[in-house]
């Protein structure tokens, strides 16, 4: 490991956070998802979930639109180009850090 | 770490999630099952258009899997649309599919003139049921790694099993095929009844359970 851990520096910590790192994975390999997929998947209550992808949007990772489908509210989320990018990154910055470290 | 493997892993996780409602295997099942009635009628009857009934069945299968899954899978579990990544490795598998059988065409018509050919012609006629079994087998393997469903590695063996067993006993080709159709779409239906218990329909406001984000 480098004396100075600068890397760690690198890390993104509004992904690093396991919940956030758990949504962005899986938007991160599909397309889109709506809420109710996502909530099922990673086994979330609706109001941890929307708090986590509130944070994730105002950092404008993730898109949400709102619609209407059949007279039901639907919540379509995707990763935004900025919020792959950051991703991509973080996984870099993630492994050199690991790297960086003695063996 | 390895991160490429998880994200993987998490892909997989994903289409499983999606196709664990059994749609998938009953339209698979049920086209099989086209497929064994189609050959059954044409040598029974005589009536050769009944053959036309399977072939025709993969442009009518995808608007009903669709209207099914919008109205029994999404509104339990969600919608996800996948990358294109999957689609084009779904696709890349179709195509190598189509020129494998294409080439096999062409061997086969080749080996009229050729002696080489010919005995290899003769071999596969000879031992038809082995070979349809492990190309079964194959194409079933190659599907349930693409999509990450392990259970479609169970029906290749199944397929493999039955053929293997038909090349020894004299039960018609469309016998078998109708067993397999038949197993699949009870799992299938299996699945989904586990799927619809597992998710039931959410009630009354339920479905607006979404928090204002």
């Amino acid at each position: 490991m480098s004396k100075n851990p600068s890397n760690l520096k690198n890390i993104d910590r509004l992904i690093h956070e396991p919940t956030r790192l758990m949504i962005m994975t899986q938007l991160y390999v599909v397309e889109s998802a709506d809420f109710l997929f996502l909530q099922h998947q990673l086994q979330m209550t609706p109001g941890n979930l929307s708090s986590h992808l509130s944070k994730l949007e105002e950092a404008g990772y993730v898109e949400i639109v709102k619609e209407f489908i059949e007279r039901k509210p639907h919540t379509a989320l995707e990763l935004t180009k900025k919020g792959r990018k950051a991703f991509r990154e973080y996984q870099q910055n993630l492994k050199q850090v690991f790297s960086d470290l003695p063996k | 770490m390895n991160k490429t493997t998880s994200l993987k892993e998490v892909e997989k996780r994903t289409y499983m999630s999606y196709h664990q409602d059994g749609l998938l295997d009953i339209f698979v099942g049920v086209y099989v099952l086209l497929f064994a009635l189609g050959i059954l009628l044409m040598t029974v009857t005589d009536f050769s258009t009944w053959f036309v009934i399977p072939a025709i069945f993969p442009a009518i299968m995808v608007p009903i899997w669709v209207s099914a899954k919008k109205q029994i899978t999404m509104p339990r579990i969600g919608y996800v649309k996948f990358r294109s990544r999957g689609a084009n490795r779904l696709m890349a598998v179709f195509l190598g599919l189509m020129v494998s059988g294409l080439g096999a065409f062409a061997v086969f018509t080749f080996a009229s003139s050729q002696g080489w050919a010919l005995t290899l012609r003769n071999l596969i006629i000879s031992n038809g049921m082995i070979i349809i079994g492990i190309g079964a087998a194959a194409i079933s393997s190659l599907f349930a790694y693409t999509m990450g469903l392990k259970r479609l590695y169970a029906y290749g063996l199944l397929t493999l099993a039955l053929f293997f067993t038909g090349q020894f006993i004299t039960i018609p080709f469309e016998y078998f095929l109708l067993t397999i159709g038949l197993v699949i779409i009870i799992n299938g239906s299996v699945l989904l009844m586990q799927f619809i218990r597992k998710y039931p329909l959410p009630q009354g406001d339920e479905v607006n359970v979404e928090k204002p984000l």
